[in-house]
């Protein structure tokens, strides 16, 4: 929930004040980490100038509009940074997924490694039968176009 | 002429992707870059406010894509 501060509107970890034709936030970077504030910036950075820049410990990002909105100019001020704020809080969130997921992704696909390149251990290869007679295949599927239907090697030859 | 400067922290954007940046911004104004002990430091001097103002935004988003996309070249 979003409240009024003497420095602007402050949500969670979030404060923003406007600067003239900019809006700058300040960003707890506990609360947000830089990959997430990276991930907000570059979806706005088609639409208005972002700067990035270090602050208490934290970080702030600067946010102006590319070209100068029609009416309200501090109303469109305002909907920009809520948009930001919205944005930046779904890339933390997108951030902490992941982070969370990581161990059980890096474990799924080291097994998946694991079953296709390990090597059979000894007792795997003391199990193993190999007395089995090879495969029947009366249709010759396993066989090579060459052999199936290949030039034969004309047997015997005259004189 | 207009004078504007930036301060690109060392922790947020990479320096090599900073000088690309310039270098693609470089035929539109004087570009001067200077390095500080947590910073790089770019000034820019153009013919006028708005044309150093928009150069210094245009700068700098330019600098930060190039920042974020070599940050996920290296992490994928």
């Amino acid at each position: 929930m979003a409240e009024t501060t003497t420095e602007g509107l402050a949500f969670a970890g979030l404060q923003f004040i406007e600067e003239g034709d900019a809006i700058t936030f300040a960003i707890d970077a506990s609360v947000y980490p830089l990959a997430a504030v990276y991930g907000a910036s570059f979806t706005f950075i088609d639409r208005a100038y972002v700067f990035l820049s270090e602050r208490d410990g934290g970080f702030a990002a600067t946010l102006r509009h590319k070209k100068a909105p029609e009416g309200d100019v501090e109303a469109a001020l305002q909907a920009l940074a809520g948009e930001f704020a919205n944005e930046l809080l779904a890339c933390a969130y997108r951030e902490k997924l992941t982070e969370a997921n990581r161990a059980t992704l890096e474990a799924i696909t080291m097994q998946a490694i694991g079953g296709a390149m390990g090597p059979p251990s000894l007792d795997e290869l003391e199990d193993f039968d190999f007395s089995d007679e090879p495969f029947e295949d009366p249709l010759g599927i396993a066989m090579s176009w060459e052999e199936k239907y290949g030039k034969k090697e004309e047997k015997g030859t005259d004189g | 002429m207009a004078e504007r400067s930036l301060h690109f922290s060392k922790s947020i954007y990479a320096g090599k992707q900073v000088d690309a940046a310039i270098n693609v911004y470089a035929p539109y104004a004087e570009i001067e870059r200077a390095e500080e002990p947590g910073a790089w430091v770019v000034k820019i001097v153009a013919s006028s406010e708005g044309r150093a103002k928009k150069l210094e935004g245009e700068l700098a988003n330019y600098a930060l894509g190039l920042t974020i996309r070599a940050r996920k070249a290296v992490e994928s």
